[in-house]
């Protein structure tokens, strides 16, 4: 079993101190990515809700550099104290309530004297309160508190502020300032130098006309920066000279309260000054002052980093990022930060210069799509033998995400266009398929039309590339079916022939030929052809499958099935007829079976025997995705739940679960194995290719050809198990096997310079060692032998140990 | 992972769908190289043409009652001989190129110093019109000739006298060659079918072999091996193996009138002479000159002409293609030498005298770009300058937002593609009605232009029919306070009208056509 598909994007990673890694919060795991490669390190795994906040202990001194010391707080309540280098709990602290956001001050005070005794440790938490939910409904339920992480223990009674939902806490970079946003207003609290749990710390209120979302506080001065929903940017400059002043070091000349001296500031607030910055179209949701304060960085939905002059106002970007910003971090290395953006990827910049070194790229978030498609969209593929899937993005790509290593691998630009994250989505991929090989890809891209005219569906055939393994573009077809949408795009399972059907009415039959020229200048010219077209009573078609041995298709015209010989393009015979159009027709493996799903009012699952004509089975049930196994007559199915019995049944078992997994014979109605999945609303099933070298449950096992069933819920978040093997039957996406790769990125000494040694050797002299020494005495034979047979001691040495230690093993035993 | 949304994409219209065949191989390309030239006003047909053997390669043309002489570079008339009784048929230079020897139908074949013009030899024996006379490739002192009296004679020039009289064939004697490889072989071919091949050594006078086309044989030719005899007669040429027993190796029928005149052509890359390859050039009375492949058997080539072609023959260097028709047009087809490197050999010549450089000074503005345009040299490592990607003055707009200036700047180019391309991006943008809203008169009669142009071109009339109608709805108040723009409106309602009138008379096709489909479909 294996899981993946996080999202990397729910909460702000953090840079480790040399800057060559990041801490990415993923899930309930924080996920360690090398900056360099991309690569995920490793994981921290511990927690059993997702994390939210993650906070790398600042290097004091160089030499603490290599120290790698985080904190991390989750929504199960706890906040849990790393050594990522290894990776090591080293301290869990419970406070029982759900944390949205942790700061922690006084890791960035520099230490000025180590004379003194080391102070309590204390972080300012953003909770949920989710004890008094049932007294008072409409009350409250965010919480900012205060958290003694050295007692380990939240300091009660002391609630800084109450605000309707939980907020993220902003810290500045010299940890004197915290502040929230609520509402209209910003909230700062200084922090006190000394600080102990009761002491209450002074808190000013900057107010706004419109709804903040995002603030950032200046690294020096007395500056702070927020955004709101109509792309404003703020900024006050010194903010609570009055309230925050202490006594000794009052600064004169700064209380003189007259309107006319602060230009822009509302009301009473504390602050000399407020100029605003309108650039933004849409909500602000990144701010970061640079680290000398000099600039600040802001984004949006637009996808575009902008980054201001403060004392100018004047502006630099980075424009087509493509995808909307969520966050940036900036790392100790001044040269390097990141932003998070929607889509589900990191981006890490190279500073100055606001280049794109490398991404980290997690699989691609679904995307809403408009009028007609709604319905019938799945949105992805999968690779049978690779282990690929293929989704749609909303930047008019197709991503190529492994799901055995938990990593997008590239990406293929569809449509050739600039994406406009904040546009309406006029153009967009609606269909993606794969051929069963993985080597041939048809994508369906559909442009919407503005009243009523520029419309335009185009259907376009791919083909991987032999040495870059990467698809490109083999032939577009502009309106295959005149103007009508593509309903299913289907490959024979052995010839390079594709049908498309549509809602127009009719399929058509496409045949690639690979025309190779006498000559060999010529380059070799393949191309896709419309090789027949048929049509059944002018019905719109809406699905179509080759069977397994390619020698009928089977194209559904809503709710009958037609059943076509596709050599000679004659219609064999006509099945149905269910209750409501069919959506998907697919055929059980090599079996005689075909199933056919249809959706709406009646929904209904059936499966025809094509030796009877006839229905085999059928049940009611709204079925969302069909995945057959390709050499077993079985199949599986992803059903909702209807919602009446999500909400009769109270069931613990059944909480937040909407979906349910079957596994059929398709000679047989009673399923084979359930499993019950949430999110299951576009969601996906599929059997693959199951892969002994990376999952170490088949290694053991010893069976090569097994299949895989994974499962993909709505949120792009996926599971890989083996369906027929006797693992729990509990399937929640909760669950999380110790599973995660170890990369190792970089290589050292003798290994950076001539690359890995070849390790054949070790393991034959293991292999025709360990069995043939059946004494007890195995470090006897170890060395026996022709000395030019014998490999490096070196390399002996580990074996030879080893077989010491067993013998110890053996005899406690 | 690259990352390749940061850079700008500009529009790009539609592809167009490519011919399954491309549409030029590169020998078709060869072919069509030699750029035309016309030489009218000859009189009458051209009977025959002859290139001589020797550089520069002029080349003698027949017609009428008189041979002219053309020179290779200027393609204009060097001589004239004039003095035939009757139409001259045919005319063959001497391998050295110094004589000529040019028969015409009272059956007297004559011999020219080329030079001077002077008729040196006169040959009387045919009792008819003589049809061909032929020089062996290395013999200069015999001659072969054939003619109505269905005799083929063998002559000794000097002492005027045939040696030899071949009798075999049963009709008149149209054409004969020798072969390339010895001068003692030589093969006529007759209207009564057949191909004879003679070996003169041979006193008995009988063929040493006959092949039989199956139509009256207009031309013969040895194919440069020596071992292919092509013939032509008929609507087909065919290729005979002699060393195989008069074997037909193939028979190519692509023209659809009689073939009148072959000859051996070669195609290939210009510069390397060991690269090229023989083809059998064709010509008709249908008007199409054809290259034919006989190694691969395949045309490579057709070309056609607008009167019948009568004769053609093909330089020795490969430089020119001479086709002579009925009317007494020579098309001449001509490749371009490169006579830069003569010109560049002059000059430097002259330049002799200047040879030392001039001092770069600053005062010169060379002096700020020298350099510049310097070569890497081979060890050198090369620092590629970023590659700026060039955009369209429209891109530029797309690209600042600035939609109806973008519009308008692509309606003023003159490319209807990029003009639908951006309109495409426009409607995408969901901005194309408010961009046609804020036109003023001068740009919406830009625009009324450019969809009078276009709308009913089927590539683009899916969008421009909607569009069209949307804009006449949208600004009819403008239309109407402007006569410029009525007169669009007028251009735009012709082309209009004339597409409805295709369109009625495509479906009165298609109704006579598909009843005929459907009966055709049934059997």
């Amino acid at each position: 079993m294996k899981t993946g598909g996080k999202s990397y994007v729910s909460s702000p990673p953090a840079f480790s101190n040399d800057g060559k890694r990041l801490l990415v919060c993923t899930g309930n795991t924080v996920s360690i990515f090398s900056t360099s490669t991309g690569l995920q390190i490793a994981s921290l795994e511990g927690h059993t809700a997702p994390v939210t906040s993650v906070i790398v202990v600042p290097a004091s001194s160089p030499a603490s550099k290599i120290l790698c010391c985080c904190w991390t707080a989750s929504l199960d309540g706890s906040i849990r104290h790393w050594d990522f280098s290894v990776p090591d709990l080293m301290k869990k602290v419970d406070i029982k309530m759900p944390i949205f956001s942790m700061v922690i001050p006084s890791l960035l005070v520099q230490p000025v004297e180590n004379d003194e005794k080391p102070s309590d440790l204390f972080a300012y938490l953003s909770v949920e309160d989710t004890i008094e939910q049932e007294n008072r409904p409409k009350a409250s339920r965010g919480q900012i508190r205060k958290c003694n992480l050295t007692a380990s223990r939240l300091i009660g009674g002391l609630i800084l502020k109450e605000t309707p939902t939980p907020e993220f806490v902003a810290v500045s970079s010299v940890g004197k300032f915290i502040g929230i946003r609520n509402k209209r207003k910003l909230h700062i609290w200084m922090v006190p130098e000394k600080d102990s749990g009761r002491s209450v710390s002074k808190k000013i209120a900057l107010h706004h006309t419109k709804n903040l979302t995002v603030l950032a506080f200046h690294p020096s001065k007395r500056i702070v920066a927020a955004g709101d929903v109509t792309g404003r940017i703020l900024v006050w400059r010194g903010f609570g000279y009055q309230t925050f002043s202490v006594s000794d070091e009052l600064v004169s000349g700064r209380l003189v309260d007259k309107e006319e001296e602060r230009p822009g500031v509302r009301g009473n607030d504390d602050a000399d000054s407020c100029s605003t910055w309108h650039w933004h179209s849409a909500e602000v949701n990144v701010l970061f002052f640079s680290s000398d304060g000099a600039y600040l960085y802001s984004g949006g939905k637009e996808g575009v980093l902008v980054v201001w002059q403060l004392d100018t106002g004047k502006k630099k970007f980075l424009p087509r990022i493509g995808s909307p910003l969520l966050y940036y971090t900036d790392s100790p290395d001044p040269t390097l930060s990141s932003i998070s953006c929607a889509d589900n990827q990191i981006h890490i910049l190279k500073m100055p210069s606001m280049e794109i070194l490398n991404s980290i790229s997690g699989i691609k978030l679904p995307h809403s799509l408009p009028g007609i498609y709604e319905g019938l969209y799945s949105g992805f593929a999968f690779d049978y033998s690779s282990g690929l899937v293929a989704l749609c993005t909303e930047n008019y790509g197709i991503q190529f995400y492994s799901l055995f290593n938990d990593r997008g691998i590239y990406e293929v630009q569809v449509c050739e266009r600039n994406h406009q994250p904040a546009d309406e989505i006029t153009v967009v991929v609606t269909f993606v398929a794969l051929s069963q090989d993985g080597s041939m890809m048809s994508t369906v891209e559909a442009k919407l039309p503005e009243e009523g005219i520029g419309g335009l569906v185009c259907l376009k055939f791919w083909a991987l590339g032999s040495e870059n393994k990467k698809f490109s573009l083999s032939t577009v077809i502009y309106e295959p079916h005149r103007d009508a949408g593509i309903s299913a795009v289907a490959f024979h399972p052995t010839r390079n022939v594709a049908v498309s059907s549509s809602y127009g009415g009719d399929f058509k039959l496409w045949v690639c030929n690979d025309e190779i020229q006498e000559k060999g200048l010529m380059l070799q010219n393949s191309g896709w052809a419309c090789l027949a077209v048929g049509a059944y009573k002018k019905k719109p078609m809406t699905a179509a499958a080759f069977s397994c041995d390619g020698s009928v298709l089977a194209v559904a015209a809503e709710t009958v099935i037609t059943l076509w010989d596709p050599n000679k393009n004659v219609l064999v015979a006509v099945i149905g007829e269910t209750l409501t159009p069919i959506v998907t027709l697919s055929f059980a493996g090599n079996s005689e079976y075909l199933v056919s799903v249809s959706r709406g009012s009646k929904p209904q699952l059936s499966i025809w025997s094509m030796s009877k004509l006839s229905l085999s089975w059928s049940y009611k049930l709204h079925i969302e995705a069909v995945a057959c196994a390709v050499n077993l007559s079985s199949f599986a199915v992803l059903a909702l739940l209807p919602e009446s019995s999500i909400c009769m049944e109270s069931e613990p078992s059944f909480q937040g679960r909407d979906g349910i997994i079957l596994v059929f014979n398709a000679m047989d109605p009673v399923p084979v194995s359930t499993w019950s999945v949430k999110k299951a609303k576009g969601g996906g099933v599929a059997f693959l290719q199951g892969y002994t070298s990376s999952l170490k449950q088949n290694n053991s096992d010893g069976n090569a050809q097994q299949e895989l069933l994974v499962y993909i819920n709505s949120d792009r978040e996926y599971i890989l198990f083996d369906p027929y093997g006797n693992e729990a039957n509990e399937l929640g996406m909760s669950q999380q096997d110790g599973l995660v790769e170890f990369e190792e990125t970089e290589k050292f000494g003798y290994a950076s310079i001539y690359g890995e040694l070849p390790k054949l050797n070790l393991t034959r002299n293991q292999t025709s060692l360990v069995p043939s020494v059946p004494s007890e005495r195995p470090w006897e034979s170890i060395f026996s032998g022709s000395s030019h047979n014998l490999p490096p001691l070196t390399k002996v040495c580990s074996a030879f140990l080893e077989s010491l230690m067993e013998k110890r093993t053996a005899v406690v035993e | 992972m690259a990352e390749p949304s940061s850079s700008f994409k500009p529009v790009k219209p539609k592809l167009k769908p490519k011919p399954r065949t491309p549409k030029q191989t590169p020998e078709s390309k060869y072919w069509s190289s030699f750029k035309t030239h016309q030489i009218p006003n000859l009189i009458s047909s051209v009977t025959s043409i002859n290139f001589s053997p020797t550089t520069p390669h002029p080349f003698a043309a027949t017609y009428s009652t008189s041979l002219t002489l053309f020179s290779p570079q200027t393609l204009s008339p060097s001589s004239t001989i004039s003095s035939f009784s009757d139409v001259v048929s045919s005319a063959s230079f001497r391998c050295d190129g110094l004589l000529i020897a040019a028969s015409d139908l009272s059956g007297l074949i004559k011999v020219f110093d080329v030079k001077t013009r002077t008729p040196l030899r006169k040959l009387r024996s045919h009792t008819r019109p003589v049809r061909f006379v032929k020089y062996p490739v290395h013999d200069k002192l015999h001659l072969v000739s054939g003619g109505d009296d269905a005799l083929v004679k063998y002559w000794d020039v000097a002492t005027e006298t045939p040696i030899l009289e071949l009798q075999g064939h049963k009709d008149y004697v149209r054409s004969g060659d020798f072969s390339p490889v010895s001068h003692e072989l030589c093969v006529t071919g007759s209207y009564d079918h057949t191909v004879k091949l003679w070996d003169v050594r041979v006193a008995d006078s009988k063929s040493v072999m006959e092949v039989n086309h199956g139509k009256p044989v207009e031309d013969v030719i040895f194919l440069p091996s020596g071992g292919l005899v092509a013939t032509a007669g008929g609507n087909t040429v065919k290729i005979w193996d002699l060393i195989g027993g008069g074997r037909m190796v193939f028979s190519m029928e692509s023209h659809t009138k009689t073939v009148t005149s072959i000859c051996v052509g070669r195609a290939g890359k210009v510069s390397g002479e060991e690269g090229r390859e023989n083809r059998v050039l064709s010509v008709g009375l249908d008007g199409y000159m054809k290259v034919f492949d006989y190694g691969r058997m395949k045309i490579t080539h057709s070309m056609r002409f607008p009167a019948p072609l009568m004769s053609i023959g093909f330089s020795p260097d490969c430089g020119m293609r001479v086709i002579g028709s009925s009317n007494g047009v020579l098309y001449v087809g001509k490749k371009k030498t490169k006579e830069e490197n003569v010109e560049s050999g002059v000059r430097s010549f002259w330049s002799l005298g200047q040879e030392e450089r001039r001092v770069m000074r600053p005062s010169y503005f060379r002096y700020f770009q020298r350099g510049q345009g310097e070569k890497p040299k081979e060890g050198d490592y090369v620092v590629m300058r970023p590659k700026k990607l060039k955009l369209a003055e429209h891109d530029k707009l797309l690209k600042k937002f600035r939609h109806k200036e973008a519009l308008v700047s692509v309606l003023d180019g003159k490319n209807p593609e990029n003009v639908v391309a951006v309109m495409e991006e426009l409607v995408a943008r969901r901005k194309l009605f408010k961009c046609v809203e804020n036109l003023n008169n001068e740009e919406l009669g830009l625009l009324l232009m450019f969809l009078h142009k276009y709308t009913t071109v089927p590539r683009y009339s899916s969008l421009l029919m909607g569009l069209t109608k949307k804009v006449l709805e949208m600004r009819i108040e403008d239309i109407r306070g402007s006569e410029a723009l009525k007169d669009q409106i007028r251009n735009l309602k012709r082309s209009v009208e004339e597409e409805i009138r295709i369109q009625h008379s495509l479906q009165e096709i298609q109704g006579i056509i598909s009843p005929l489909l459907r009966i055709a479909g049934r059997r």
